[in-house]
């Protein structure tokens, strides 16, 4: 059977930071990615980035994930990549089986970094099955990775940051948006994203949702109603929007199947998108040799997540035994940048929730 | 209110407006950035130090207007794109606004555009004086407009088409704007007869004669399609409207 030192699942911005800094202190890591490329969430992200510039702000997604694979070319000789590789199941004696290329194999890693990201989460309503409504993250991967467009008109619903970003590059890519719907009273995603897409004239309705899609074959127009403080639909207040394409963003949910299969300690915390695993302050779970990084652990932004993949990098290759003088130095910055970025109001939801998983 | 409709109210400007004596002094850095975000480029771009220091990365900007010089450097560098420089000193009757403009095609210097207040509203006639997309820039193209003075703390975004003819009418009979037109069309109705359906441009006294070039041109502009391949509207009878009863009356001396 194959072995490595540390198997990195995953390839976005918590799992390359993660392969960077384990290889930094001398460990033989193993990528595996399902999709073709590397950078996960990263190389959809044609807008620039938020944060301080640590964590390359103001640099655009797509360019980070550049920056990430050259930092990762210079231990090449340390790390091993594969691509269209998917993880099936970790065991519990810790070996992790792989399709790849519609083959299957195996590899015993002595511990792993589970950094897998996370799945959108859908809406129910009548005829939410309609072709042209979509996740608004297939949307920007047909859109900003294989440059189609997926209709002319868009109605989103959720005005959360995925919600206003992909919104705006939709009317970049000169595609209607007709107007953005959230259920809450406020809009969740920063302001400035918001303000931005108003001075383009794209209406924002709070207190709004979707109660019906018509078409036949495929959509053509949804029925918006509005909502009362406590989340109820108002009756009288429907209006139809003509559209063809339904564009959902209501929030992520982390992609945890391989470490409920692993036997990791989970908990059900709403503030970090649902299930997540326990883990200690150097992100190991409650199953010895098995860390996480990003939003599996905590739905969040790629900055934390790379701070949390460059941590529990540098905690996995330490347990290996492979320690370097400045390990202490590199540990404090991490825990540093991850409470700054979390140091404020918007960061309160994410300590709550981080509070209650600390092991 | 801002966090329910996105749009920055009376209240929050004033909090970030420079005085009016500013202003009037030369080009200086607005800043329309209200909420506590983990982010800092605006500071870390702004080189004379008129942005001051961040105690916290979740801190909001604060800008010491006489010490800002409205180089602009922290226009592009804004991830929120919410930041301006405005310039009343740039001649009489028209103010200088320079905003971040992300779109394709980029708008020419020279041309006229149309001033969007922020929500969207269009609200005057802009002149594009000056385009700037250095490689610095990174893709957030720098755009310079000329509006009429007190337009100067209003403008925040524009459209590519000019305020002017948007408010020209295309059709006297009914009253159709250029305006709405192309918002007709950008719906797509991309027929003479669809937009006379819907609008009844063509259908007043003169039957379209005023009317149906101009429509037929700005559709072939807008759709990029030669007017010789246009759909031609049908010619329906009569030439000229005609009272029903003379036409039920029958043929004279019938
Ligand atoms: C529209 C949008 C805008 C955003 N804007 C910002 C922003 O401005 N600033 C910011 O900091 N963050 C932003 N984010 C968030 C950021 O992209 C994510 O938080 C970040 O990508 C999380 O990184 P990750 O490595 O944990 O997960 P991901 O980037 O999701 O990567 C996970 C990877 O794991 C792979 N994978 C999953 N399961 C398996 C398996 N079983 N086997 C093999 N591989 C697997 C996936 O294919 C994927 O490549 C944005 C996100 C979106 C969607
Ligand atoms: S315009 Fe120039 S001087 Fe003024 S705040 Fe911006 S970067 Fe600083
Ligand atoms: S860079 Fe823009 S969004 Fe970020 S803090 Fe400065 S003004 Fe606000």
């Amino acid at each position: 059977m194959r072995t490595t030192e540390i198997a990195i699942i995953g390839g976005g911005p918590a799992g390359l930071r993660a392969a960077i800094s384990a290889a930094s202190m001398g460990a033989k890591v193993t990528i595996i990615e399902r999709n073709e490329n590397l950078g996960g969430q990263l190389v959809k992200q044609t807008h620039m980035f938020f944060g301080s510039q640590k964590q390359y702000a103001s640099t655009r997604g797509i360019d980070i994930a550049e920056i990430l694979l050259k930092d990762l070319d210079k231990y090449k000789d340390r790390i091993e990549i594969m691509t269209n590789a998917t993880v099936l199941s970790i065991f519990e004696d810790g070996v992790i089986s792989i399709e790849q290329d519609d083959k299957y194999l195996k590899i015993k890693p002595q511990s792993v970094i589970v950094t897998t990201g996370a799945s959108e989460k859908f809406l129910a309503f009548p005829n939410n099955d309609l072709p042209g409504i979509y996740g608004a993250g297939a949307v920007q991967t047909l859109m900003n990775v294989h440059g189609v467009a997926p209709g002319r008109s868009v109605v989103m619903v959720g005005a959360g940051n995925i919600g206003l970003i992909v919104s705006y590059q939709l009317m970049q890519a000169g595609i209607e948006v007709k107007a953005i719907l959230d259920a809450s009273p406020r809009i969740g995603g920063y302001l400035v994203h918001a303000s931005k897409i108003r001075r383009m004239g794209i209406p924002i309705l709070t207190s709004h949702t979707v109660k019906y899609a018509h078409g036949t074959d495929k959509l053509q127009k949804v029925t918006i109603c509005q909502l009362d403080e406590k989340f109820q639909q108002i009756p009288g207040t429907e209006r139809d929007i003509e559209t063809d394409v339904l564009c959902i963003s209501v929030g992520l949910s982390p992609l945890t199947e391989l470490l409920w299969q692993a036997g990791c300690n989970m908990k059900y915390i709403p503030e970090l998108g649902g299930h997540v695993p326990v883990r200690d302050k150097d992100l190991q779970t409650s199953i010895k040799g098995v860390y996480v990084a990003g939003d599996v652990a905590g739905v969040e932004e790629a900055s934390s997540a790379m701070v949390e993949g460059r941590l529990a990098g540098l905690c996995a290759a330490k347990a290996l035994g492979h320690a370097t003088a400045d390990f202490e130095e590199l540990h404090n910055d991490c825990i540093e940048q991850l409470n700054s970025l979390r140091s404020g109001h918007v960061g309160e939801k994410i300590r709550k929730g981080l509070e209650q998983v600390a092991m | 209110m801002l966090e329910k409709t996105g749009v920055a109210t009376e209240q929050d400007l004033a909090r970030v407006t420079p005085s009016k004596e500013r202003r009037a002094k030369g080009p200086v850095a607005v800043i329309e950035c209200f909420q506590r975000i983990p982010c800092n480029p605006c500071q870390t771009a702004c080189k004379t130090g008129a942005i001051k220091e961040f105690k916290d990365i979740n801190d909001t900007p604060e800008i010491d207007h006489d010490a800002c010089t409205g180089c602009g450097l922290c226009v592009s560098s804004c991830p929120g794109l919410s930041i301006v420089v405005v310039d009343e000193t740039y001649s009489e009757e028209e103010a200088l606004v320079k905003i971040p403009y992300e779109f394709l095609p980029l708008p020419e210097a020279g041309s006229f555009v149309t001033g969007l207040d922020r929500e969207g509203k269009p609200v005057c006639r802009a002149k594009v004086v000056k385009v700037l997309n250095t490689k610095s820039m990174d893709r957030t193209p720098v755009v310079s407009l000329a509006v009429p003075k007190d337009m100067s703390m209003t403008v925040r975004f524009i459209k590519l088409n000019d305020y002017f003819s948007d408010n020209t009418i295309v059709c006297r009979c009914e009253e159709l704007t250029m305006g709405e037109l192309r918002e007709l069309i950008r719906k797509g109705y991309n027929t003479v007869d669809e937009i006379k359906r819907i609008s009844r441009a063509g259908m007043g006294p003169c039957q379209g004669r005023t009317c149906r070039q101009l429509i037929m041109q700005e559709i072939a502009a807008a759709t990029g399609t030669k007017m010789a391949d246009l759909t031609v509207s049908t010619y329906r009878p009569p030439v000229k409207p005609v009272k029903l009863g003379t036409i039920a009356g029958g043929e004279h001396g019938e």
